[in-house]
């Protein structure tokens, strides 16, 4: 095999990569924080059973759950427009991420809630703390400290599925990558950089989440 | 309704494919996760060491970038691949990757001193893994690889993107050839069927992961109490969580 690896054309090709790399981190966080809000709303009405609201996002979390990302997101981008609901390719890619995303942080806020001991809520009101002084005292704060590394591990995930967002067309890291192998066929060059482009951003991502888990555990701990 | 009992047949051998691709890559990804998670349990640095880059690697990397390297870059070293192999070995890369987590998780679910007791009585290092460990661990380990299946089967969606005609390219092709024959896009009715139809398929799935749960803790609960701990260990400690698709 004759394949030269040349750097200097990763090193010329730096700019649009970058490009991609900012756009894929943009959708990222847009998405990401969607996707907390609905995860907060949606545990919230689950928590409280709300009727009619609760089995729809039992039945929301698990359609998420059972289907292949990318139909969710051809329905979104391909389907939806054929009944007059057209988006934009960055906003289908946002709704389609904010969307997954959001039925796991449903999860991930509920796990958190479900996590606090019993006893802290009979303590309370042995203690006469009412129902809100009791959630806002008490349930957030404890379970939060389950909740939040959960809800950052989803979205590292919703990071990773932001290559997706390249089969419909976004000009985010992958689609970028993609595009300059189709007309310039230096593949090895560009899989390598977008390669460590996404482990160096997942692995410092993991990292930071590691981190904040044992900050956060710390008053649990055993001395 | 029509366009769909019209293709019946050819979505039928798409799903023929998916469940073909998932059923392959589920028996090579167990293959390299007993290989690559029994290597992150013994006592070498350096093996341990392997297994965490490997299963870092294909973890953190995006399953789809995964995909396409593997498509494009394969003619690159001289073997070029047609879709379908491609995907099976991209897709047992990345199921080796959550497989050796899931055994990894097993092995560290059986109580210490099993390994300990093992090596006073004088067993052989692989005899410990072999009559001692892994029979333990192994029941624990079916869930999640019944979890990892249905990622599987969600995963291979994936390969409609290098042409292979599964399940989710079938829809695609359905769709164009209808858009050109009738001048009229049925993208929402045919991709509201895939997804009900993937739903139906992992939902079946899931609650059959369930179901396995539920009668292996069942078992595990007439066990003694060591049986027990290891059951409930490895159902929370499979290190990282499950990777989600």
């Amino acid at each position: 095999m004759s394949y030269q690896f040349d750097f200097a054309y990763i090193w010329a090709n730096g700019p649009a990569l970058l490009g991609g790399l900012l756009m894929t981190i943009q959708v990222s966080v847009v998405s990401i924080l969607i996707a907390a809000g609905v995860g907060l709303v949606g545990a919230a009405a689950r928590v409280l059973r709300v009727p009619v609201l609760s089995p729809l996002i039992v039945g929301y979390v698990s359609f998420v759950r059972n289907t292949p990302l990318l139909a969710q997101l051809f329905f979104i981008f391909f389907g939806l427009p054929a009944v007059g609901l057209g988006l934009s390719i960055y906003a289908s890619g946002v709704l389609t991420l904010a969307v997954w995303g959001g039925a796991y942080n449903v999860e991930n806020v509920r796990g958190g809630f479900l996590a606090v001991p019993k006893g802290l809520n009979e303590a309370a009101r042995a203690l006469g703390l009412g129902p809100m002084h009791y959630v806002f005292l008490i349930a957030i704060p404890v379970g939060l400290r389950v909740s939040i590394p959960a809800m950052l591990n989803t979205a590292v995930s919703v990071l990773k599925n932001s290559a997706y967002l390249q089969a419909i067309g976004l000009a985010e890291l992958t689609f970028v990558a993609m595009e300059k192998v189709a007309s310039e066929f230096r593949t090895l060059e560009m899989f390598a950089s977008i390669g460590v482009l996404y482990l160096g951003l997942v692995l410092t991502l993991s990292w930071l989440v590691r981190r904040l888990e044992d900050v956060l555990q710390r008053p649990f701990r055993e001395r | 309704m029509q366009l769909i009992f019209d293709n019946l047949g050819f979505f039928l051998t798409g799903l023929g494919w998916t469940f073909g691709l998932a059923g392959a890559t589920l028996l090579i990804a167990t293959v390299i996760s007993a290989v690559v998670g029994t290597l992150s349990v013994t006592r070498s640095r350096i093996a341990r060491l392997v297994a965490l880059c490997y299963v870092e690697f294909f973890r953190d990397i995006p399953l789809l970038v995964n995909v396409l390297f593997v498509y494009f870059g394969a003619p690159l070293i001289g073997i070029p691949l047609e879709p379908f192999s491609a995907a099976i070995v991209s897709f047992s890369l990345w199921g080796g990757a959550n497989g050796a987590e899931i055994v990894r998780g097993g092995f560290n679910a059986v109580p210490r001193h099993q390994r300990i007791s093992a090596a006073a009585l004088g067993l052989k290092r692989w005899e410990i893994y072999w009559y001692i460990l892994a029979p333990q661990a192994i029941l624990p380990m079916l869930p999640p690889f019944a979890g990892l299946f249905t990622l599987l089967v969600q995963a291979t969606s994936l390969a409609s993107l290098v042409g292979v005609g599964e399940f989710f390219r079938v829809a695609q092709i359905v769709i164009e050839r209808t858009t050109m024959t009738q001048g009229q896009s049925p993208a929402f009715l045919i991709y509201g069927g895939v997804l009900v139809s993937y739903y139906v398929i992992c939902s079946a799935l899931t609650m059959g992961t369930h179901w396995l749960e539920r009668r292996i803790a069942d078992r595990t609960a007439r066990l003694p109490a060591t049986g027990r701990q290891a059951a409930r260990a490895a159902a929370t400690a499979t290190g990282r969580p499950q990777e989600s698709l």
